[in-house]
């Protein structure tokens, strides 16, 4: 007897963690993208009462789940601006945290390379706007020492900037982090509640969603890809999000070793251009393309738009075309009609923004937060906790299949086991998507995309739905 | 670190064979499996098509898998399922296991019988959204063979290998609604007798020479295939979509190990007797080169145990590539390496991506030996011949179109 599996819904609904009637919050940040999660952390653990709520029923389902997961100096960001200054403290703030909470980080520094002389006559420029931003780690590289760092780089490289700072981390492991920090530190979340209207009462903001009106003293909005949306809330309507799309591919754990540096192109006015790195998980990542769109949901890939990134590629690094592409996405960056930040507070106060955070907010989120924390004025009562564990699931520490009892391997590319799987799917703030439980654990992310792992990856979720639904 | 004396890895039909007649041939064998139950591809193809040339009988894939292992047993193979190989070292292999987690061995043969997998959806680049809902054959075959289930009502299949067809007959089984099958290249990949041009088979519409394919939906969910064929726009509505043949080794780890390669094959360079350069270590079945069909990766197993056992307490010899670097739509070449010192049943077998046809020429150190007129389909193995002449270390040979 066969019986239909609805892959599109293989995860329940989250239950409300409180009474929506009987709590009033200190803040409520609205978004749990990478921006949403830092800000839940730094607000719960300076005590304030914290509620985080998002649309959809994970973490990272906007703009924060396609990135090159890269953690920036601020080298290249403008200078004097408050985007800098939050990349540096954010950039700080990730060091010291790193090891408490286990985040992979490696340190692959970068090369700004100049493929013409028209690109090596802007890397002395390039190098002034890094020392005047103060960032102190860098140096001019003549193409014999690129060739020495890089010898698989192609020979036309006429000059580079090295950047020591410039680094890959887990882009889905740090931010899972922050939500579990805030949780520990006594802060709630919300899923599955899209914000569809507010109103302030003269002391609390009452922001409606489908499951409940949820009241709070301050509002935070870091709602990514729909900030200018959420923003009309508060009456700013003065600014637009145009939703910027970068297509990536996804190399084969083959091609890891092919650089160690991350390859960073002269940057334009418009995007800093395709990067050539590492990833966390042991892959080559090739992208993003920088187009700029009116969806904010539209994601699609495009043979001719990835074969151009391909040729971009191989002109770079020419032994890339032995190697196999194992898997393309693409990005939203919640990108403005104007280049900076757009982070901005109510006459009243009680209403704070956090738009318009492009590629950088990976690195930012973490000082954007403190910063954030500060203009608040709220008291800061350091609360105590227990720190959160995240699993490891980047290829710079041991995995859970090292150690006895993990009950089998379930994706093989990515090596999975189903231990990882159920931890992911029941136990501490656990995956409320697919793309949820992929981002967790790298299951179907692999080579083969699930040709040997995606029944049975589906068949836990579904019973693991059953038995929450059959205990509710 | 324990020590073996034959590790074979992988319990699929050339893993298991090779295990089998390596045992019977007196040798400790033991086998390794990634799955839990061994048996390899055929345990998820639902259906007959199995066993009639090597084991003598029709059998389905299921029943096909589960004698082979019956085989293996009986013969004295000790069979390690849930055993993952992380990493190969020389001789020394990096395991993992839910008993024991990570661990070594060390064997003084090793035979790698990987097997293949079929190219998903990224590595295409086909245009549109992302679902869940777009699978592999392979990935339809386990939900609906292994686990009881049916992940769509109405399918697209997108690639006319043969396994293409494989996918059409598991949907019709679990009552999926095949609507279309659809090819890119403007010829079929089968033979025409199953199939001719946009001909009805099965009830499912073929198309071939398809453009611009783009999978449409909306937040994960499939609407439809959108295509180009024959100057017009084609939409057809679908739930889920299947990518079906193209099938590539599993052969990535033992790159990452950094094992010698054969990039026409995405694979381990290998000799006429299975032997690769690097001692000891033999391979056979689909790891070579991507799919054949069970009952050849079968027999391919036991050639392969047998010249194990026989080269033995021979010398390693330098072997020599077949060098084919003007063939262009070369799919995979095997063996790609002769070994002067074993008999030659034949040069190679080749495949070609597009239908090819041509006269090959085999140069022995730049001199022409021999002429091969050639006419292939894509699922057509072209055989040249042996050409006559002994060949000793440090010649060398090369395939090139007249």
């Amino acid at each position: 007897m066969i019986e239909t599996i609805d892959l599109n819904d293989l995860f329940s609904v989250r239950p409300l963690p409180f009474n929506p009637e009987e709590e009033d919050f200190d803040v409520i940040i609205v978004g749990a993208g990478v921006v949403g999660c830092a800000l839940f952390k730094e607000f719960a653990e300076q005590g304030a009462k914290t509620l985080l709520i998002e649309k959809a029923n994970d973490i990272l389902e906007g703009a924060s789940k396609g990135n090159s997961a890269l953690l920036h100096t601020g080298f290249d960001a403008p200078p004097e601006s408050l985007e800098l200054a939050c990349i540096k403290r954010g950039y700080e703030e990730f060091l010291r945290i790193k090891d408490r909470f286990r985040l992979p980080f490696l340190n692959t520094q970068a090369l700004v390379v100049a493929w013409d002389d028209e690109q090596l006559a802007k890397l002395d420029a390039i190098l002034a706007k890094g020392r005047g931003n103060g960032i102190k780690d860098l140096d001019l590289l003549e193409p014999d020492q690129i060739r020495r760092r890089e010898p698989r780089l192609s020979p036309r490289a006429k000059g580079a900037v090295l950047v020591h700072g410039e680094s890959v981390i887990d882009a889905w492991s740090a931010p899972l982090a922050y939500l579990r920090v805030g949780l520990a530190a006594g802060g709630s979340a919300v899923f599955s509640s899209p914000v569809t209207g507010g109103e302030y009462d003269g002391q609390l903001w009452n922001l409606q969603t489908p499951r409940g009106t949820f009241r709070g003293r301050l509002v935070i909005n870091a709602a990514g890809l729909y900030g200018d949306i959420v923003d009309r809330i508060a009456g700013f309507e003065d600014w637009r999000i145009i939703p910027r799309k970068g297509q990536f591919l996804i190399y084969d754990k083959s091609a890891y070793d092919l650089i160690r540096s991350i390859i960073l192109p002269v940057p334009t006015k418009i995007t800093k251009g395709v990067v050539l790195t590492r990833t966390a998980y042991g892959n080559l990542l090739l992208g993003p393309t920088a187009e700029d769109q009116e969806s904010r949901t539209d994601r699609r890939t495009l043979r001719q738009t990835l074969r151009m990134l391909q040729e971009k590629g191989e002109a770079i690094l020419p032994g890339l075309n032995e190697h196999k592409v194992v898997a393309t996405f693409a990005g939203l960056r919640p990108a403005s009609d104007r280049p900076e930040y757009r982070v901005h507070r109510n006459e009243r106060g009680d209403w704070i923004t956090a738009g318009g955070i492009r590629s950088t907010g990976l690195t930012s989120a973490l000082g954007l937060a403190k910063h954030l924390f500060e203009l608040s004025g709220l008291p800061s009562r350091p609360v105590d906790y227990q720190d959160p564990v995240v699993p490891n699931i980047s290829v710079f520490a041991p995995r859970d299949y090292e150690r006895p009892g993990y009950g089998r391997m379930v994706c093989h590319c990515e090596q999975v086991t189903k231990r990882e799987i159920l931890r992911a799917l029941e136990g501490e703030s656990p995956a409320g998507t697919y793309g949820g439980l992929r981002r967790r654990t790298r299951a179907v992310m692999g080579r083969c995309q699930g040709f040997n792992c995606l029944a049975d990856v589906a068949e836990l979720c579904k019973r693991v739905k059953a038995k929450k639904e059959g205990a509710l | 670190m324990k020590r073996i004396p034959v590790a074979v890895v992988g319990a699929g039909p050339a893993g298991l064979a090779a295990s089998t007649e390596l045992a019977r041939l007196g040798h400790e064998v033991h086998c390794y499996e990634r799955e839990s139950v061994a048996g390899g591809m055929p345990r998820h193809c639902g259906h007959q098509g199995f066993g009639l040339l090597d084991l003598h009988r029709p059998l389905d894939g299921p029943a096909y898998a589960a004698e082979l292992v019956r085989r293996a047993r009986q013969a004295g193979v000790t069979l390690h399922t849930d055993h993952t190989l992380l990493s190969l070292d020389g001789k020394r292999m990096r395991f993992c296991s839910p008993e024991q987690g990570a661990f070594e061995i060390e064997a003084d043969r090793i035979l790698l019988a990987l097997g293949a997998r079929e190219t998903p959806r990224p590595a295409r680049l086909i245009d549109g959204i992302r679902s869940p809902a777009i699978l592999t054959t392979g990935a339809l075959q386990r939900f609906v063979t292994l686990q009881g289930r049916r992940p769509f009502r109405r399918a697209v299949v997108i690639g006319s290998d043969i396994v293409g067809f494989s996918a059409i007959m598991t949907c019709r089984h679990a009552g999926i609604e095949a609507a279309a099958l659809l090819e890119e290249a403007p010829f079929l990949r089968v033979p025409s007798l199953l199939a001719r041009g946009e001909e009805m088979l099965l009830g499912t519409h073929v198309y071939a020479g398809c453009d611009a394919l783009s999978i449409e939906g909306e937040r994960g969910r499939i609407e439809g295939v959108c295509f180009h064929w024959q100057g017009e726009e084609r939409f057809i509505e679908c739930d889920g979509v299947v990518f079906s043949g193209e099938f590539t080794p599993e052969s990535a780890l033992l790159r990452q190990s950094r094992l010698s390669w054969d990039p026409r094959n995405d694979s381990l360079p290998v000799t006429q007797g299975f032997g690769t350069p690097h001692p000891g270590i033999y391979t056979a079945g689909n790891l070579l080169r991507g799919a054949l069909a069970a009952y050849k990766c079968h027999a391919e197993g036991i050639a392969a145990a047998r010249s194990l056992h026989t080269g033995i307490n021979r010398p390693p010899a330098e072997a020599i590539p077949i060098a084919t670097p003007t063939l262009e739509n070369l799919d995979w070449i095997s063996p790609s390496l002769v070994d002067p010192t074993l008999p030659h049943p034949y040069l190679t077998r080749l495949r070609f991506r597009r239908p090819t046809r041509g006269t090959l020429l085999t140069l022995l150190n730049g001199r022409e030996v021999m002429r091969s007129r050639i006419n292939a389909r894509p699922w057509q193995t072209v055989t040249l011949p042996w050409f006559g002449q002994e060949v000793k270390e440090g010649d060398r040979l090369e395939l090139r179109f007249f």
